[in-house]
């Protein structure tokens, strides 16, 4: 059971607006932390990911269990918001 | 094999939602002709991940590729048009039907069209496996914004790796370009791009051979060219590398179908924009002959839209009014 979802975004990465997309699609809720305007959270995004790169979807689940997906990667996206 | 009364059946399925794809499913759709689209990446393909686009016609302060692709899509969609997140992995003629493998179940179509365009290509040099990600980038508005300040290598010397090298200046504090043989960018992007070299923002390296990426701490942290010239080794301390060295055809799903394709992997069709499966058509950057431009890519998906038409109709090859 998904408890939220956050997604670590650029202004101009086409792969970010997918992750949105598809989660709106979905109807599911997320908070965007967009590194254009909070470069300092870049630090967070890396450490999470351990990839310098966006999309970066981090979806905690109600037993505090994360699971960080890394890019607009459906196969792992999909199950990891089911 | 699933029954074909209980298998999905659409009248045309378009793999792929680049600008070839939303264009030719802006034109089905606004004739009625109902129209389902794949897409396992970005909708808008490369073009979505392009900052800005220069030379599409109608903008003559040039757009966004993002921009672009949402419009597009939006555009199509308005007509009817449904892009469904996901992959056709095969392509089966069934005559008049097509079957197809795709990550949401077996589908059938009365025609196909693919147009999944291309995806850059691997330098295939050590190194660039193992940091991807983490120094090694393909993606200059995804992964740009993480060298604020820092020393970044491009790779290549055609269109995308010139203006993906200037879009990085707005993050970067320098940029090693390195060319294996001359640039080969357009004149206006080379006047921009010298702008940039003056500026010291973008030093080109020419006749250098990307050999090596290495890296410290799990990151990239030096890249090894070889100066054909001068015949030796030349070290680049770099923060990471964003690699632009053309194309490859995203053709993988068609490998053990009848689909012929070039030397190179790309489709072959004849002068309708159809394969060697009769009721298939290939457009845009995956069909063999393509120019590798957006607008061509429109042009193609409007031909193919029309050709498709007439094939659904059963008169091929009418003129068209």
């Amino acid at each position: 059971m998904v408890k939220n979802i956050t997604i670590f975004t650029t202004n101009t990465c086409g792969y970010c607006s997918m992750v949105k997309k598809y989660l709106g699609a979905k109807g599911m809720n997320y908070e965007e932390v967009n590194l254009d305007e909070h470069p300092q959270r870049q630090a967070e995004a890396l450490e999470l990911s351990g990839a310098l790169t966006v999309p970066v979807t981090v979806v905690t689940k109600q037993d505090e269990s994360k699971e960080v997906i890394i890019g607009y990667n459906l196969a792992k996206l999909a199950p990891a918001v089911a | 094999m699933s029954d074909k009364t209980s298998t999905p059946k659409h009248n045309v399925i378009v793999i792929g939602a680049g600008p070839a794809a939303l264009t030719a499913a802006i034109y089905t759709t606004r004739e009625d002709i109902e129209t389902l689209l794949f897409e396992r990446g970005v909708i808008g393909g490369l073009a979505a991940v392009t900052d800005k686009i220069d030379n599409y016609p109608g903008f003559p302060d040039g757009v966004e590729g993002l921009k672009l692709s949402e419009d597009l899509s939006k555009q199509a969609e308005r007509f009817g048009a449904v892009i469904e997140p996901g992959e056709v992995t095969s392509i089966k003629d069934e005559g008049k039907l097509k079957r197809l493998e795709t990550t949401s179940g077996e589908m059938l179509a009365k025609a196909v069209l693919i147009a999944t365009g291309s995806d850059y290509k691997k330098i295939n040099v050590p190194g660039e496996e193992e940091f991807y990600g983490r120094g090694v980038h393909y993606c200059a508005t995804c992964d740009g914004a993480f060298y604020r300040d820092k020393k970044l290598a491009v790779v290549g010397g055609g269109n995308s790796a010139v203006q993906e090298a200037i879009f990085l200046t707005r993050f970067t504090s320098h940029i090693d370009l390195l060319v294996r043989s001359t640039i080969k960018a357009s004149d206006v992007l080379q006047k921009e791009l010298e702008e940039h070299v003056k500026k010291g923002q973008i030093t080109v390296h020419l006749g250098t051979q990307t050999k090596k990426i290495i890296g410290k701490d799990k990151f990239v942290n030096k890249v090894i060219g070889y100066d054909v010239s001068k015949k030796k080794d030349v070290e680049f301390d770099v923060d990471g590398v964003f690699v632009f060295v053309g194309l490859e055809p995203n053709t993988q799903f068609v490998k053990d179908s009848k689909i012929k394709l070039d030397e190179v992997g790309f489709i072959k069709t004849d002068e309708n924009l159809q394969t060697s499966i009769k009721g298939v058509f290939a457009c845009g950057d995956v069909r063999s002959g393509a120019t590798m431009q957006i607008a061509s890519a429109a042009g193609e998906g409007a031909t193919a839209a029309l050709k498709i038409r007439e094939y659904l109709e059963g008169r091929p090859h009418a003129p068209q009014n």
